[in-house]
Formats: C-alpha cells, structure tokens, sequence
C-alpha cells in the first residue's frame, strides 16, 4: 500500500489531504508540521510519496524539497507540492529545485487524483 | 457602495469566490462593496494577510462570527470542529488561499506581490483602525445564511489600487 508523507504547518490543510487521499483509496499517510519534521519523518520511517506544503515555519518545502533531493536515500522519492505559491516564477523555481508535480489550493479531488496518479505513474481505482 | 471595475478589487472577490466554493462545496453571492471607515461587521474571528507589490502595502481580511466559523471549519474538516485552534487554523487557511489565489491574478497581470502568512484574532468587541491614511473597501458576501465579509485595505499612497 501506497504511504504518504504530509508536511503542512495547518493542521486543516493535513485533514484535508488526508480526506482526499481516503477518498481516492489510500490510508496510509504520516504526518510532519514543517520541512525539519519531514525530514525526521522520512529517517524515521519509509514514504513513498511525500506532499509537501511551500510556506512553513522552520524550513520551508523548498528548502525540505532541495535536501530530499541531496540524500542518496531519497533522491528519487515523488514530491507533490500542494501551495498558494502559483505564479510562473514560483512554479519554475519548484521545478528547478526538483519537485515532480504541483497542485494550486483550493484543489478538487479530480485535480488531486490526476497529480496523484502522475508521481505514481498508474492511475488510482 | 463601490464599483467593482478596479482590478484588485476585482481579483479579491474573484479569488474569494474560488477559494469558497472549492473549499465549502456551496456558491457565493457578493453584494456591493462598501468603501471608507464607517461600517464595520461584528465579527469574532477575523484572518488577515499582508501583502506588499507595485501599488504599494496593504492588507486582505475576512470576517466571520464564531458560530459561522466553526460551520466553515466543520464544512473543510469532514467533522465537527471540537477545539478554538481548529477553528483558527482552518480560517486562518481560507484567508492564505484567498490571499494567495489574489497574488496569483496579479502576478499574471505582471505585477509578482510578497504576501504574508495569515494571522488570524479571535475575541469579542474589538475593531481595527489603521495607524495611517488607507483606502478600506468592504465586500459582504453570503453562503447559504451565513454572513461573511473580504475586506481590501491599501495604503493612501497607493490608491491606484
């Protein structure tokens, strides 16, 4: 089973990913406030995909997206960004420092499942 | 009662429409924008975000009671909203959407704004009053029965806004 790992400082933000994810099948998530606590999460325990907010506290999701990127271990994980940040220029830094895919809040679960089902590389049921 | 030609304005109620109804799942309906000092909602719990671009500085707010707050946050969370904290986190995420989908329309008009992290006051009997010269324009909106108010403010030197 697919597990994900879900960095946002808003706790309603992480109930609202979590409920998307339920809704498309998956029930499996760990969640982090920040990008220091993902980092702790993803040492911790194995993700397959992590979800990750922009603007936190602490360190922000480029910052936790560009060390993902630095380690062997998870070099390759899919990173999904799910942010307000969706000017061109936010949107091409996100790409430089390696994100796989994007989603602009407020999103919709056809929009959620088709991002899912891009950093997974097959469609959800 | 204001016009809804000025762009920003424009893009506020745009974004707040867009951010509402993908998050709470029902339609908005916006009545005239209110602009100067005099009216004020009564409100208890108010998000806001700053933000900084080409116009100059200012502030977006929205306004809600407790009540209609925790119907807001019950509506996103799935679940009835049992703590004040889940309360403030979830309006305070409204008002980041809001502010966020609004730097988004004016950054595709060219202009790429700064935008703060929302904050968001919880009480009873306080107003704001702005320090120095601002242009305050109020847009009441409705969901099903609820009340809820977007208000723009913008620094005077800026009132190309």
């Amino acid at each position: 089973m697919t597990r994900f790992l879900i960095v946002d400082d808003s706790s309603t933000m992480r109930r609202i990913i979590i409920n998307t994810l339920n809704k498309l099948g998956f029930d499996q998530t760990v969640e982090a406030a920040n990008g220091r606590e993902g980092i702790e999460r993803l040492e911790a325990d194995a993700a397959d995909v992590v979800i990750t907010d922009w603007n936190m506290p602490e360190m922000s999701g480029l910052e936790f997206l560009r060390q993902i990127r630095a380690q062997d271990r998870t070099r390759d994980l899919p990173v999904l960004m799910v942010t307000t940040n969706a000017a061109k220029d936010d949107i091409v830094e996100a790409l430089r420092a390696g994100v796989s895919n994007y989603v602009v809040k407020p999103f919709t679960t056809d929009t959620f499942k088709e991002k899912i089902d891009a950093v997974l590389g097959k469609p959800t049921p | 009662m204001t016009s809804v030609k000025d762009p920003v304005l424009s893009h506020l109620l745009a974004s707040s429409r867009e951010v509402l109804e993908a998050m709470i799942g029902r339609s908005v309906t916006f009545s005239l924008p209110i602009e100067g000092e005099a009216l004020r909602p009564r409100s208890n719990v108010v998000g806001t975000s700053a933000f900084t671009g080409s116009i100059g500085g200012g502030l977006v707010a929205f306004y809600t009671t407790l009540e209609t707050a925790k119907v807001l946050t019950a509506t996103m969370l799935g679940i009835p909203a049992t703590t004040d904290d889940e309360v403030i986190d979830a309006i305070g995420e409204i008002t980041n959407m809001i502010a966020g989908a609004l730097r988004t329309k004016m950054a595709a008009d060219g202009d790429l704004w700064a935008v703060s992290i929302p904050t968001v006051t919880v009480g009873s009997d306080f107003y704001t009053k702005c320090v120095r010269d601002v242009r305050r324009v109020l847009c009441p909106l409705k969901i099903d029965e609820h009340e809820l108010f977007i208000e723009l403010i913008v620094a005077s030197q800026s009132k190309a806004a």
